[in-house]
């Protein structure tokens, strides 16, 4: 491929875009796509809303509203809180370690045009003929019937996705590991460094077992292989396994580079380092190691032996414990700091205060005792979305805002991201609290329509008006960081005063980030405020 | 002792009350040093500018790795006496066999007394809404003796369902191949809800049943009239 010239993002032109191997450009690119996925999937979810407004079928059948209800978890899930991450990374990564670009710039390209392959393909499930309707888990043995819908095409996706996301999680681990600047070592790595090492080794232990698992699918389905068909010896439960194998630590994939970004922005608005980093930084591993220990959670109710049953209950709790080192340690960074409140910093305490509320409500759903009661009710829906739709959306809110100047030069309205945070934080709240009440009270999840019990009525009709008021939020936000790029003011090249390394350089980088291999001195350390407040005496 | 609706509902409020009470001491013990730090440390022109240095303190770390480890260690130790009691039917309870498929249930009864209720015997059919339990037809109901422990024994004949017993608040799923178990009591005569709590196609959400629990002359009699389905039951479509 011939050297593709460079000129800044919004200048740049289609066949830049298409052929660039540039992690930034590919970040870009990225999060883009992540974030018309998390629109479709957020319109779908408030078409969901809007029937279960009301017990009776309103607006939709119900086909179409199993179509919607999967659409929105397989968005949210792989395109959104997945897919974001590779945004994150990408861009960061190299800038945050000192390296001119990822270790293997076009494996990287091509990790993304799988990714955008399995997008479109996407797409087309939404066209007539094409639904999909077997929620995101997919179970057999509905997904060997006809009813559960092209089921070979969701394979095929996520075999897209899982040989992106592999080929990604390898090149980015290699560059971590091996493309750091002399000065920056495994200790002095940013925060969200390792949880995303973490979070892309995970990655490369559990991808295969999803891959596995949709294989033996897609032969039962039109080999007549039998790994799950029961009808002729195979096991449904066999799927299950191998898939919370997997799909369990892909919670942890979508959470820890959020815990990364909340780090790094408390950090940097109390201007001091994370309490406790070295602690930080064991509760991440042993929040990776602990993730691949506790799937059998999600078949508490499927007929597994009991005595499974209750020690997966005890690794499940213990989770709470390496998550309650990191809460209390972002708490404690508060104190004796220096503490503002920027948007970037209001988005990450309110994703600490709703992490918790998702946090302690996952424990009970750990103990079988309390979840035979709750299991695939809306508690769980209502705590999966305190976890992703709130604390991993916000965190990832602050971070774009958080690095806004630093992608585009440019600032973002304050006045109006602080009003789009008040509208997500009551309509995000509104909605997914009463969540957990019609769940306690027994609501099944992915029902289209429910009996007319009074309370669930009330419940269900408030629950919708606070998604609404969510959506608002949300519209606001994005329609803030969108417009800024071009009405914004111009910002500096480190607004924040942040000595970590991506803020060293100019605002948008240059195509190679650094002339030269930064050396970072003895004293340098990314959160060292003081360094950097040294460095301007000097000049 | 006060009357339980229910049982194993009342093993489950005794969970849920613990944690909770656990769940609002932990929120407020982050909450209440996280808002004062909030207010004390706020960055003030000529006040507050620059942090003061505290790395680390290994006290308070040893001290916030033990306590919730105690904590969680000593949930999944109740959780584990109690769910004994929720998995384990107790001696002499009734057994009814429990059938799902795309989109009802089969129950049948000890003497092979069978009933079926279908998705579309729940719903209103000019509207496709969800019937009140009361204006269910008796015929779609499974009669169950109040105060009488019983022990349901569940598969499917197609794909993966799951039975919940609304008051009761236990469910487990009915996998087709396998035989699952679980026990309830209901001690109130009244009509309740059965729901399908695992996804299972296009009538997943009106898979549904009545539990009709009636005083136990009442149910032996209804249990002996009308044994003529048994004679058609069909093994072999099982
Ligand atoms: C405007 C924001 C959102 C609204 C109104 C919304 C609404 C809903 C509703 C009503 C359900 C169906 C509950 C059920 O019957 O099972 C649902 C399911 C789900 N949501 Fe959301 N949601 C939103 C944001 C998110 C986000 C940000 C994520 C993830 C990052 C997410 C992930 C999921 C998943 C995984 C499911 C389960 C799908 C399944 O059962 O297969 N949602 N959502
Ligand atoms: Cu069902
Ligand atoms: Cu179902």
């Amino acid at each position: 491929m011939a050297a593709v010239s460079y000129r800044p993002y919004f200048s740049a032109g289609l066949k830049e875009w298409i052929f660039t191997t540039d992690h930034k450009k590919i970040g870009i690119m990225y999060g883009v796509t992540s974030l018309v996925f998390f629109l479709i999937a957020g319109l779908s979810a408030l078409a969901i809303r809007m029937e279960l407004f009301q017990p009776g079928l309103q607006y939709m059948s119900e086909d179409t509203y199993n179509q919607a209800l999967t659409v929105h978890g397989v968005l949210m899930q792989f395109w959104w809180a997945v897919a974001i991450w590779s945004s994150f990374g990408n861009y960061l990564l190299p800038l945050m370690i000192g390296a001119r670009d990822v270790a293997f710039p076009r494996l990287n390209a091509l990790s993304y045009w799988f990714f955008f392959a399995a997008s479109v393909l996407a797409l087309i499930t939404l066209l007539p003929g094409n639904h999909i309707r077997m929620m995101w888990t997919g179970y057999p043995p509905f997904s060997l019937n006809d009813n559960a819908g092209p089921v070979a095409f969701y394979a095929l996706i996520i075999h897209l996705l899982g040989a992106s996301s592999l080929a990604s999680a390898i090149n980015l681990v290699v560059t971590n590991l091996t493309m750091r600047a002399p000065g920056i070592t495994l200790k002095k790595m940013n925060l969200f460094l390792h949880s995303f090492l973490a979070m892309n080794v995970i990655q490369i232990l559990g991808v295969p077992a999803l891959a596995g698992a949709v294989t033996m699918l897609l032969m039962d389905k039109y080999f007549h292989t039998a790994f799950f068909d029961p009808t002729r010896g195979g096991d449904p439960l066999l799927y299950q396994n191998l898939f919370w194998f997997y799909s369990h630590p892909v919670v942890y994939v979508m959470i820890l580079p959020a815990f990364g970004l909340i780090s790094e922005m408390i950090a940097t608005f109390s201007r001091r380092e994370i309490f406790g980093r070295t602690s930080m930084i064991i509760a991440i591993w042993g929040i990776a190691i602990l993730g691949f220990m506790v799937w059998i959670h999600h078949m508490f109710t499927s007929g597994v032996p009991d005595w499974i049953r209750i020690i997966f209950s005890y690794t499940t709790v213990l989770i709470g414990v390496p998550t309650g080192i990191k809460i209390f340690n972002w708490i404690f960074t508060l104190y004796k700091g220096s503490v503002r409140f920027t948007t970037p910093m209001l988005y990450t305490l309110s994703a600490i205060f709703m992490f918790l509320i998702g946090g302690l409500t996952g424990i009970p759903l750990g103990l079988p005792a309390f979840d035979i009661a709750v299991h695939d009710s809306h508690f769980v829906v209502a705590h999966f979305h305190y976890v992703l739709g709130m604390a991993l959306t916000l965190a990832a809110f602050g971070g774009f805002h958080y690095w806004y100047p630093k992608y585009t030069g440019r600032m973002y309205s304050e006045f109006w991201a602080k009003i789009a945070l008040v509208l997500i934080m009551i309509g995000s709240n509104l909605f997914y609290f009463l969540q957990f009440i019609v769940g306690l009270e027994g609501m099944p999840r992915r029902y289209a329509d429910y009996p007319a019990i009074e309370s669930w009525i009330r419940l269900h009709e408030l629950q919708t008006i606070g998604a609404m008021i969510l959506g608002f939020g949300v519209f606001i936000a994005l329609a803030n960081l969108i417009l800024s790029t071009k009405f914004g003011k111009k910002a500096e090249d480190n607004p924040w005063q942040s000595p970590s390394l991506e803020w060293l350089v100019p605002s948008p980088p240059p195509p190679h980030n650094f002339d030269k291999t930064p050396h970072m001195p003895e004293d340098w350390d990314p959160y060292n405020y003081e360094w950097l407040e040294k460095q301007h005496k000097k000049q | 002792m006060k009357e339980v609706l229910a049982y194993p509902a009342n093993y489950w409020q005794t969970m849920y009350e613990i944690w909770l009470f656990i769940a609002v001491v932990i929120y407020l013990v982050v909450f209440i040093p996280g808002a004062y730090f909030l207010v004390k440390y706020r960055y003030k022109k000529g006040a507050n500018e620059k942090a003061q240095h505290v790395h680390e303190s290994k006290a308070l770390e040893v001290l916030w790795t033990i306590i919730p480890t105690i904590v969680v260690i000593y949930l999944a130790t109740q959780s584990f006496a109690f769910y004994r009691v929720q998995r384990t039917a107790p001696e002499g309870a009734m057994e009814i066999k429990v059938t799902a498929f795309m989109w009802g249930w089969e129950f049948e009864y000890p003497n092979g007394k069978k009933v079926f209720s279908f998705f579309n015997s729940v719903v209103n059919p000019e509207t496709n809404a969800y019937l009140k339990p009361e204006e269910v037809n008796d015929m779609f109901k499974a009669y169950i003796p109040a105060g009488t422990p019983i022990k349901v024994l569940l598969t499917s004949r197609d794909v993966i369902h799951s039975f919940y017993v609304h008051p009761a608040k236990v469910t487990e799923d009915a996998v087709p191949g396998r035989i699952t178990h679980m026990w309830f009591q209901i001690n109130q005569p009244g009509e309740y809800w059965i729901f399908c709590r695992e996804y299972c196609g296009t009538q997943h959400s009106k898979m549904a049943a009545v539990l009709k629990v009636v005083p136990k002359d009442q149910f032996e009699k209804w249990l002996k009239e009308g044994m003529q389905t048994s004679n058609f039951s069909d093994k072999q479509n099982l």
